[in-house]
């Protein structure tokens, strides 16, 4: 009888707290915001780095007293970069009121999840990290970003290919994602009449055997190698190019800026790879004040943390200018907003793009990125 | 470039080897596809990390390498040894009377709870194996064959070589060909088949482990994810050669690197895994038994 009377209680106890904590929920009346990325899987550390971001300008605003009079809650949504699971994540945050979303981080997942949002009461959306011009480019009202585009981050690249090092000969890959592809191309595209194609081919993501794909280009004998693609398969390219003697340096773009790009590629094998990504926000004054409450709370920065950041203060700006939780109210305010954040002054055009993106070059030095200077004699 | 992609393939096709003959073993003595078997040797990549940053902790890699590298495949073997135990034990002998099908799903369990296991207690992320091998090697006719390859080559050559001798020259040996011949009739003559069955879990799960180590190495880094393919590439790899058949599967292995490797250079990057399948498929219609396979008959 005993036993019964603990297992009853054993039973009760959990449930009556689940009731209890759901109650209190609906009476504190809160302001939802939505996070969304790859909080889980290999690219658990970009979604780690936009979630604490995005947290600490939460945090800032609920000390002030929140936005519209209201705390605001935080509710983070793992879509593991697959673009099935971006649109389930959607929706679950728009069923729970999500009065904006910052996200998500890959373009693949950004694109399906920006129409459900656009659908469910033209939600917000502030991506920190996605480039895929197709974002964008499709009318959305509700879409906007806080980075740069691949169109420019590609043309960039393919002159600093063509000009600065005047290399003749390329070999482009791709991972096959929206993010991956899309840059490739647009590199590709922006590269006619300088330098030649000699290579163009397709590496799976999750895979970790490139040496089919890099023994053909060694075959092709590029001068330099272009990859369109995130850290954990660019890691795995240098160290097996290394391996296999391709000389050939190694190119890629925002997507493997991040210390374990260089911990999987291995240092010495990483030292001069090139990657296109904005200025370092180290040398930004306005990015100080950021960085150490950062470092303060959650230790080093990512390369999206600041923009995880802005956005999160670009959207809760935003919310309590139009002064209601109403999606196209809080649009409408956001196109108009010139935001002073951490990046600098953010405007946006129509589109939801930033007015000016500057993407630059950046090389891996000792172990660390750093921004491309020119060498005086050139 | 030919001869690159030849020495790639032969490379991954050891490994594959490696893996085929647990799932072959198991199945030559119990009629059971191991599904769990890819954990196993996921297991053993990770032992390998886990291993060698417990040995570099101690200052051993940088005195001597060798040593160290002896050690991780002798750490990860016993763990998977006994993971392999216990996987008999827990998960397959309680099952042994009941319907064929049974242990079947009682493997795919094991290999869901493992990789779930595994991704709980080592998170998500990619473990990095440490960059202490050095990369250089060879150069042979315009193609460069590092010491790494040479060493999974020789490795899985000898490995493979004792496996042989030790299931045609050992009383033990003798043992497995019998039970797997005739279990009922070996238990009659004396031979403990629930020891044997046991043994040949063990040795299955060291020659996964010790694929596991090898390629912790050569791709340098390790998710709880990377179990699922290659386990499902070495049962091609074993069904290629004639499941249940120990040549069978070396041979299946070796093809199938060799088959992934020029297919992604020379037809498409993009349909590398689409070609192991479609081995899968072909040999399953056009000879069921596999390259070395004898007729079985009711047994498949």
């Amino acid at each position: 009888m005993k036993k019964l009377k603990i297992a009853f209680l054993l039973f009760i106890i959990p449930f009556s707290l689940f009731t209890l904590f759901t109650g209190c929920a609906k009476k504190e009346d809160t302001i939802k915001i939505g996070v969304a990325g790859p909080m889980t899987g290999d690219q658990a550390k970009m979604g780690t780095d936009l979630k604490n971001g995005v947290e600490l300008a939460v945090s800032e605003w609920n000390e002030k007293g929140g936005v519209l009079g209201k705390k605001i809650e935080l509710f983070v949504e793992d879509d593991q970069h697959d673009p099935k699971l971006a649109v389930t994540v959607a929706n679950k945050l728009s069923n729970s009121g999500a009065a904006g979303v910052i996200g998500h981080w890959n373009s693949s997942a950004s694109i399906p999840a920006s129409e459900v949002y656009k659908d469910r009461g033209n939600i917000p959306m502030i991506t920190p990290a996605s480039t895929n011009p197709q974002l964008t480019e499709r009318g959305f009202e509700n879409v906007f970003r806080v980075c740069g585009r691949d169109d420019q981050q590609g043309k960039i690249a393919a002159e600093f290919v063509a000009k600065n090092l005047k290399i003749k000969k390329v070999a482009i890959i791709h991972d096959k994602t929206t993010y991956g592809q899309g840059l490739a191309d647009e590199f590709k595209k922006a590269l006619v009449n300088e330098t030649e194609v000699v290579y163009y081919g397709v590496v799976i993501q999750g895979d970790k055997d490139f040496r089919a794909v890099l023994t053909s280009i060694k075959d092709k004998k590029p001068a330099l190698i272009y990859f369109g693609g995130i850290y954990p398969e660019a890691g795995l390219l240098v160290k097996q190019a290394k391996e296999l003697g391709i000389k050939a340096p190694f190119m890629s773009g925002d997507g493997t800026i991040d210390k374990e790009f260089i911990k999987i590629a291995g240092k010495e094998n990483a030292e001069g790879t090139y990657l296109t990504f904005s200025p370092d926000p180290l040398k930004i004054p306005a990015a100080k004040s950021f960085l150490d409450k950062y470092h303060a709370k959650y230790g080093e920065h990512g390369p999206y943390s600041i923009y995880a950041y802005d956005a999160a203060n670009i959207l809760l700006t935003g919310i309590s200018k139009a002064g209601a939780i109403d999606g196209k109210k809080v649009r409408d305010a956001i196109h108009i907003l010139a935001y002073d954040g951490a990046l600098g002054t953010v405007q946006f055009d129509k589109k939801g793009d930033v007015l000016k993106a500057p993407y630059i070059v950046w090389v891996t030095k000792d172990g660390e990125f750093k921004e491309f200077k020119q060498t005086t004699s050139d | 470039m030919f001869i690159q992609q030849i020495i790639n393939g032969l490379t991954l096709g050891s490994v594959y080897a490696l893996i085929a003959l647990g799932y072959t073993m198991v199945y030559g003595i119990l009629q059971l596809i191991n599904f769990a078997h890819g954990e196993i040797y996921m297991i053993g990549a990770y032992m390998a990390v886990i291993a060698l940053g417990v040995l570099t902790a101690t200052g051993l890699t940088a005195v001597n390498l060798p040593l160290s590298i002896f050690l991780v495949f002798i750490i990860s073997g016993l763990f998977c040894g006994a993971y392999g135990l216990t996987l008999e034990r827990i998960a397959y002998r309680p099952l042994r009377h009941a319907h064929r099908l049974s242990p079947l799903i009682s493997a795919i369990g094991m290999s869901i709870f493992l990789q779930n296991y595994v991704m709980l207690t080592q998170d998500t992320v990619d473990k990095v194996f440490p960059h202490i091998i050095p990369a250089t090697g060879l150069e042979l006719a315009g193609a460069s064959i590092s010491y790494l390859q040479i060493f999974i080559l020789a490795a899985s050559f000898i490995l493979m070589t004792a496996l042989h001798l030790f299931i045609k020259k050992t009383r033990l040996g003798k043992a497995m060909r019998a039970t797997s011949q005739d279990s009922r009739m070996a238990s009659l003559v004396g031979i403990n088949v629930d020891s044997v069955i046991a043994v040949t879990f063990v040795i299955g799960s060291i020659l996964a482990a010790a694929a596991g180590v090898m390629v912790a190495m050569y791709y340098g880094s390790v998710n709880f994810f990377i179990g699922y393919s290659a386990g499902i590439k070495a049962f091609t790899a074993a069904v290629l050669g004639g499941i249940g058949n120990i040549p069978g599967a070396m041979l299946g292995g070796l093809l199938l690197g060799l088959v992934e490797g020029l297919g992604a250079s020379y037809i498409s990057s993009e349909y590398k895994d689409v070609f192991a399948f479609l081995i899968l498929i072909l040999v399953l219609i056009f000879r069921p038994t596999g390259l070395l396979g004898e007729r079985v008959g009711e047994k498949v």
